[in-house]
């Protein structure tokens, strides 16, 4: 067990940095009463993500543990917990915010820079195979169209994303 | 009006203000300003010696104004004015000034500089007494009577206190029957016993203990001869003034006579139309005739009007014994004249329905407290038995969900701070009936403050009721058993619990009561953010309204259990009491006084007014004119400070006493710092000034200050006028924005601080001369920090430059 010392909150700052970010503002304002838990699909199913526990570690400073686990990166985007929240926390938007600041500090899961490649060098998520593709009109499904792979990038380019992209390259 | 001769009384307050102040100079100084005839110095003018010297003075006629430079002149205040007036002044020619807090004490680092200011201190002072006014006392009607709106526990027991003191009191209640929801809730905590409890009133002559308590219905308050008792009825509307109101009351017909009705129940026996009892939340059946319960008072039937089939059937006039029944009874309107008017409308349950993943609507096992209270209630519709209204089964299981509508920024914010009571006081009595009953509650946090609270905790938990931290998200129906299931997480255990239910009980938020809205329309009341009625103060007036007369009782500002309503219903009486007990309003003049000749019929004061003083009237030649009532007035001035036209002044705060004080203030610097004017309203501001001065706080003695009533009367040209006097930076000194004594001043007075600003920009000043600070007595560093501030400020600033005019 760790001495008590250590177990004192590592980054008191951390719930300030969270609502200074966009879709973080709210999360000063839960008091845990566990609705979004209760009305979370995911927290059904497994116990590697609470919304409340999230919540909870995040106000309490445990910065580490809520950015270096797979946690937040687990939430659906349902947005059950935020539309029955009594306290208006808005917590699928928090959980982004996480997400957003867990990317800067270099926690992300292998498979979302996998999606985020893809996305730039084919402008889909999957890369779809010959194999693959010549089965669609036998499924009854129309040919593919054309990603418009240029038009992707100018999109990614001004939403910052190539820069955070470059930024993580270079680090 | 003889020419004034002003008496200056100089209070040396032992010896520590000669070690400071060179009073002799002062006195010298004071000797020579125009207009004074009289210099007296005594260690303290509030008593003694003293005081006996002012009352010579103007008992022989030496003086016809009064200024006491005094220590504390706030407390002395009174019993200077007191000796002025037995000695033949009228007390409003008394000025008071203080230089111990104002000026010896924060300037005692620089006694020569504080001796200066002690001559523009009196100077100003002087210069505005000469200018002051005699004002008389105003007296206006009260009659001796009080409406009382509501006839729950809390109007019953402030109706009853009114009629033991000898009040002519009316008891409008807009059901057929009283008793409020106490009636519907059946027990209350923390008694456990019967809700309908109420004291018993003096004038039952078997009453010999004062400990007596009896049943609304037993206790014989409605017999009080000068208690009249309004049920069925409602306020339609409300004329006249504080003292002498008059109240239209609508009485809805009963169909029957309740001085012939002898509640024999033969009616209800014979009548033939069942409905569903709303009452008892429609767990059973009524008549089209019938009383809410076997206790209810006045023991009068009523008839449903949605329901009966009145001389198509009129079975019931048949078989009535006394002809009480009369099927074309009509709508009655009564006018009263009361001098006061207590609220004490009360509070609901919310709309749970709203909450749709509760389901309130769907399922009908799905139910509420009150509901819950019927059945619990042996008068009830179950006899007391704990049902699924489904199918009518005892409920084995029962789940209560609380903070349903609550502290939840959704529907209602605030927490209604009595449902975590009420679901506690009916888990154990079901528990205590029917001990093999699972129960459980599902909370947020419990709040259990107040007296033997935490033991219904302790209780509740002895007798195994469980407890559930977290709120559920979701109340679903299993199809194939019909049971009830409650989606929750147990947030200590970070645990997924369904909860099955037989019946799902939900603590929805406490709300003001239907009509509350209109009914404050009506009166001209002010509802707070949540929609309760506001009241006056919420520390120090809990029971009063803005509007004298107009008082608020039990829930209607806020959902309270019984012992609290019953404080509230005994203090709205007492100040009732207080306001009407010697039949007539006293009230200084010093009010707003309209130049009808000037007033443009703009609309301003009146709409700005915050105590409705002001109305516009027409005059003869088709214009309006604006009138003050001397009895709604409140003497803040706001008025006088929103006239574009200079219509308007305040007695004893005219501008011209303004402008002459402001000038004395300014003519005598004695400082190498450039002076500043602090406006500080009468209230929080020029107290906070005291209080930096009682605690030797130091601030320059360039920084001289002036009271003004409220910060609201203050005038774009006032704050002109005082660069042009001399003043190279003026501070405006307000109460809190938000706790302005009245109300809206400091608001406003902040927008004209702003607006002129713009203006000062406009001339070519610097616009940083003026500012506006808000703080409250306690503040008194705060001021001090303004103070510096300010100096440094005009000083970094260097010299004034006012443009020439034109």
């Amino acid at each position: 067990m760790e001495p008590r010392e250590k177990r004192r909150a590592r980054s008191p700052g951390f719930s300030d940095a969270i609502t200074s970010r966009l879709g973080g503002e709210t999360i000063t304002l839960c008091y845990q009463c566990g609705t979004c838990a209760s009305s979370c699909p995911v927290a059904r199913i497994t116990e590697r993500f609470n919304p409340r526990e999230v919540i909870r570690l995040s106000l309490l400073g445990e910065k580490d543990e809520v950015l270096s686990a797979d946690a937040i990166w687990l939430c659906c985007s349902c947005y059950n917990c935020q539309e029955r929240c009594p306290q208006k926390v808005e917590i699928a938007d928090v959980i982004y915010a996480l997400r957003n600041i867990a990317f800067r500090e270099g926690h992300i899961p292998d498979i979302y820079s996998e999606f985020a490649s893809a996305i730039l060098n084919n402008g889909r998520i999957a890369t779809v195979s010959k194999f693959v593709e010549k089965k669609r009109p036998a499924l009854g499904l129309p040919p593919l169209q054309p990603t418009g792979l240029d038009d992707v990038r100018k999109i990614l380019s001004a939403t910052g994303y190539e820069k955070l992209r470059q930024e993580e390259e270079d680090a | 009006m003889d020419s004034a001769k002003v008496g200056i009384f100089l209070s040396e307050s032992g010896t520590e203000l000669s070690k400071i102040l060179d009073l002799d100079a002062i006195t010298s100084y004071a000797k020579n300003i125009p207009g004074v005839v009289l210099v007296e110095r005594e260690s303290e003018f509030w008593r003694g010696k003293g005081l006996q010297t002012i009352s010579e003075a103007v008992k022989n006629r030496k003086v016809n104004r009064v200024v006491v430079a005094d220590t504390l002149p706030k407390l002395s205040e009174v019993k200077i004015v007191q000796a002025a007036q037995d000695a033949g002044l009228n007390p409003y020619l008394v000025e008071f000034l203080d230089l111990k807090h104002h000026c010896a004490w924060p300037h005692r680092e620089t006694p020569s500089e504080a001796t200066e200011k002690a001559k523009a201190m009196l100077l100003a002072a002087t210069e505005r007494a000469k200018l002051l006014e005699p004002l008389e006392k105003l007296e206006f009607p009260a009659l001796k009577s009080v409406l009382v709106i509501g006839g729950g526990i809390a109007g019953i027991q402030t109706a009853i206190d009114l009629a033991d003191l000898g009040f002519e009191v009316n008891l409008v209640e807009k059901e057929p029957f009283l008793g409020g929801l106490a009636a519907r809730a059946g027990r209350f905590f923390p008694t456990d016993d019967c809700a309908i409890c109420v004291q018993s009133p003096a004038s039952d002559v078997k009453t010999i203990t004062h400990t007596s308590r009896k049943c609304i219905y037993r206790s014989g308050f409605t017999e009080i001869p000068n208690l009249n008792v309004l049920t069925n009825s409602e306020v339609v509307s409300v004329d006249g003034v504080p003292g002498k109101y008059s109240v239209t009351i609508e009485k809805r017909p009963r169909y029957v006579n309740e001085s012939k009705c002898v509640s024999c129940d033969l009616c209800t026996a014979v009548c033939p139309v069942e409905v569903p009892d709303d009452y008892n939340a429609k767990l059973d059946t009524r008549k089209a005739i019938y009383m809410n319960t076997p206790n209810v008072h006045p023991p009068v039937y009523v008839i449903d009007e949605s329901a009966c089939k009145f001389h198509d059937c009129a079975r019931c006039v048949e078989v009535c014994p006394t002809d009480a029944i009369e099927l074309d009874q009509k709508s009655e309107k009564t006018t009263l004249n009361v001098g006061s008017i207590i609220v004490a409308t009360g509070f609901q349950e919310y709309d749970s329905s709203v909450i749709k993943e509760y389901h309130y609507d769907d399922y009908p096992d799905v139910i509420t407290n009150l509901e819950l209270a019927r059945m619990i209630d042996g008068f009830g519709p179950t006899t007391g038995v704990i049902i699924r209204p489904s199918n009518h089964k005892p409920a084995k299981k029962v789940v209560m969900i609380q903070c349903v509508g609550s502290r939840d920024k959704r529907w209602n914010e605030y927490c209604s701070g009595i449902c975590c009571m009420i679901s506690l006081k009916h888990a154990t009595l079901i528990k205590q009936a029917y001990p093999e009953t699972d129960v459980t509650i599902c909370y947020i946090d419990m709040r259990t403050t107040g007296r033997e609270h935490e033991y219904y905790y302790e209780r509740a938990r002895e007798m195994g009721i469980k407890f559930v931290k977290g709120r559920p998200t979701e109340v679903t129906r299993d199809p194939e058993t019909d049971k009830l299931i409650v989606d929750v997480e147990d947030a200590l255990l970070k645990r997924f619990l369904e909860l099955d239910a037989d019946l799902v009980v939900l603590a929805p938020a406490m709300v003001p009561a239907e009509g509350t809205k209109e009914l404050a329309e009506m009166l001209g009341l002010e509802l707070d953010e949540d929609g309760f009625f506001k009241e006056y103060n919420a520390k120090l007036r809990p029971t009063e309204t803005k509007l004298r007369g107009i008082y608020l009782c039990g829930g209607a500002t806020f959902p309270k259990d019984a012992p609290t309503t019953s404080l509230h219903a005994h203090s709205a009486a007492m100040k009732a009491t207080k306001f009407l007990k010697t039949g007539k309003i006293i009230k200084d003049q010093r009010t707003a006084v309209i130049d009808e000749e000037y007033c443009g019929d703009c609309e301003f004061c009146p709409v700005t007014c915050p105590y409705g003083a002001i109305s516009l009237e027409p005059t003869t030649e088709d214009h309006f004119v604006a009138r003050v009532s001397e009895l709604l007035c409140e003497g803040c001035g706001i008025c006088v400070g929103t006239c574009p036209l200079n219509a308007i002044e305040l007695r004893h705060s005219r501008p011209n006493q303004m402008l002459a004080q402001m000038k004395g203030l300014m003519a005598v610097n004695g400082t190498s710092k450039p002076l500043v004017l602090a406006m500080c309203c009468s209230e929080c501001g020029h107290t906070a000034v005291d209080s930096s001065g009682m605690a030797m706080m130091q601030y320059p003695a360039n920084v001289r200050v002036m009271k003004v009533p409220c910060t609201g009367i203050l005038q774009v040209h006032q704050f002109l006028d005082a660069f042009k006097a001399g003043a190279q930076g003026v501070m405006v000194v307000g109460c809190k924005s938000d706790g302005c004594h009245y109300e809206v001043g400091s608001q406003k007075a902040e927008k004209k601080v702003e607006l002129t600003r713009t203006l000062l920009k406009e001339y070519g000043i610097e616009p940083e001369r003026l500012e506006m600070f808000n703080m409250v007595y306690i503040e008194g560093d705060k001021f001090v920090e303004a103070a510096q501030l300010m100096t440094q400020r005009v000083e970094e600033l260097g010299p004034l430059r006012i443009p020439r005019e034109g």
